[in-house]
């Protein structure tokens, strides 16, 4: 099994890879965070005291949704795109199992996912070190924890629903209209955070949740444990199986390629 | 050698494939013939193991296979070329040999014995996106040859070729036919039917209303052109199923 997963990811990375314009799109996307956190970095109202923690709230947004919105190209294009192009039947005439095609195409969107969130967290630290410069450097191990056992299990999560939610999309229009509000609950978890902040309890080990509480804890100074990152990290990749059991069984389907 | 038996699929209250029955030798190219909606695609769907029958067997060389055992020892073409537009010939065609388990030197020579067949040498390392029809269908044929099946299914393979690359289409198929493959080719193109196939197997509604060579399709309607024959034979079948009104 893993070598054919592998196989289907390689191909879809390269293939994807020579997408100019997705390529584009999606870096423009990663890299919208940081450029808007230094434009508000400069207003009148987020001056003194009260710009780090603007700036946090707002980066921990941003990079939230760059893990949704950098593989969300390729998993439109692997599997709606590849229904709407009748590509799909090709394929599924390889005696590859199902599951082997779908574990494939979600490993390569999540490493247009975990590429686009490295770009973001560039970004954000290049606007960190420009504008609050002590942030990053008191907090650059809650930085990078947070990074490696926030984000990435997320970018992972992520691939996993934007390819079960394109999977079940007809066309690429149909994706595109259905992953727009994939992408938009990153986006509203942040915001029901800001109006309604908890701090801990069961919230911490919920993924998309868990992640904003601790990049936000974490860049003010009270970081969680190991154990409680590791614990969201795990529970995060594993919440990835649900969606990606979910596109198995639809690619099992009759009259999925037709 | 492929045995088909009693095929039936239903796709809820729509019966795609009612009862269909034939078989196809090595060596020899056979036709399934029908109007558009006849069940063509449903039954090369059901025997490439792609498509679950609710009812019937498929067999290769007399043995009944599982599914993916079946994809593994049948190469498949659809109308619908579904190629890779970004990459090139040769990777197109490499990614399915791989998908089929080939791997290393092996896979290479594979490739390559395609690519010649095929006449493909040229443009092989060139992306998809800018190929003809014609040449589109020479990748997607490839591609389903890689693995070196011996049965070869093909699902209205000249829709939207122009005259020279039918010609190519028609000559490669006799080459393989030649080299002792079992085909079968699915088409509502008469001409194509009659220039190439060895049987044809009428089909109308899901069902086998008649089978054998042209020529005694043409006698046992009374005809002298497989249209004419065609017609007669689908038009036979479909009145025998209609109700009579009071």
């Amino acid at each position: 099994m893993r070598s054919t997963c592998l196989i289907v990811a390689r191909k879809e990375i390269v293939d994807h890879a020579r997408d100019r314009r997705s390529l584009t799109s999606a870096l423009a996307y990663a890299l919208m965070g940081p450029a808007v956190v230094m434009l508000v970095s400069f207003s009148p109202k987020a001056r003194g005291d009260s710009l780090p923690a603007v700036m946090i709230g707002m980066m921990s947004v941003f990079a939230l949704v760059s893990a949704f919105t950098g593989g969300m190209n390729v998993a439109t294009d692997v599997m709606s795109g590849e229904r709407e192009r009748r590509s799909l039947l090709p394929l599924l005439m390889t005696p590859v199992r199902r599951l082997d095609v779908v574990v494939g195409k979600w490993l390569a969107a999540s490493a247009f996912a975990l590429a686009a969130v490295g770009a973001s967290l560039a970004g954000l630290a290049v606007v960190l070190v420009l504008r609050v410069p002590g942030t990053l450097i008191a907090h650059a191990g809650a930085f990078a924890a947070w990074a490696i056992l926030g984000l990435a299990p997320l970018a992972l999560l992520a691939a996993a629903l934007e390819i079960m939610v394109a999977g079940f999309s007809r066309t690429m229009k149909e994706a595109g209209t259905s992953l727009t509000l994939v992408v938009f609950i990153p986006m509203f978890v942040g915001m029901f955070l800001v109006f309604f902040p908890v701090a801990g309890g069961w919230w911490t080990a919920v993924p998309i949740v868990g992640q904003q509480i601790a990049l936000e804890t974490g860049l003010r100074g009270s970081p969680g444990s190991w154990p409680q990152l590791a614990a969201l990290a795990s529970l995060t990749v594993l919440s990835a199986a649900a969606p990606l059991l979910a596109a198995e069984r639809l690619l099992s389907r009759d009259d999925v390629a037709g | 050698m492929l045995d088909v038996e009693g095929l039936r699929k239903t796709y809820g209250a729509v019966t795609a494939v009612e009862d269909v029955s034939f078989a196809a030798a090595d060596g020899r190219i056979t036709g399934l013939l029908g109007a558009n909606g006849a069940g063509k695609t449903t039954t090369l769907g059901m025997i490439a193991g792609v498509t679950r029958p609710d009812a019937g067997a498929v067999r290769l060389d007399g043995t009944p296979l599982p599914q993916a055992e079946r994809r593994r020892r049948i190469g498949a073409l659809h109308d619908h070329k579904g190629l890779y537009a970004r990459l090139t010939a040769r990777e197109n065609i490499r990614y399915f040999g791989a998908l089929h388990g080939l791997a290393g030197p092996d896979l290479e020579r594979r490739l390559q014995r395609v690519l010649a067949l095929l006449d493909l040498g040229a443009v092989a390392g060139r992306p998809v996106a800018g190929f003809s029809q014609g040449e589109r269908m020479k990748v997607a044929l490839a591609r389903a040859l890689v693995h070196d099946p011996g049965t070869l299914l093909l699902d209205e393979p000249t829709n939207g070729l122009d005259v020279p690359a039918v010609r190519a289409f028609r000559a490669l198929l006799m080459d393989l036919r030649a080299q002792g493959a079992c085909i079968v080719f699915s088409s509502h193109v008469l001409e194509d039917v009659s220039a190439l196939c060895d049987t044809v197997v009428v089909i109308a509604r899901g069902r086998v209303v008649a089978s054998g060579e042209p020529r005694d399709l043409c006698q046992r309607a009374g005809c002298v052109s497989l249209d004419e024959a065609f017609m007669r034979l689908t038009s036979a079948a479909e009145e025998s199923r209609c109700v009579p009104r009071a």
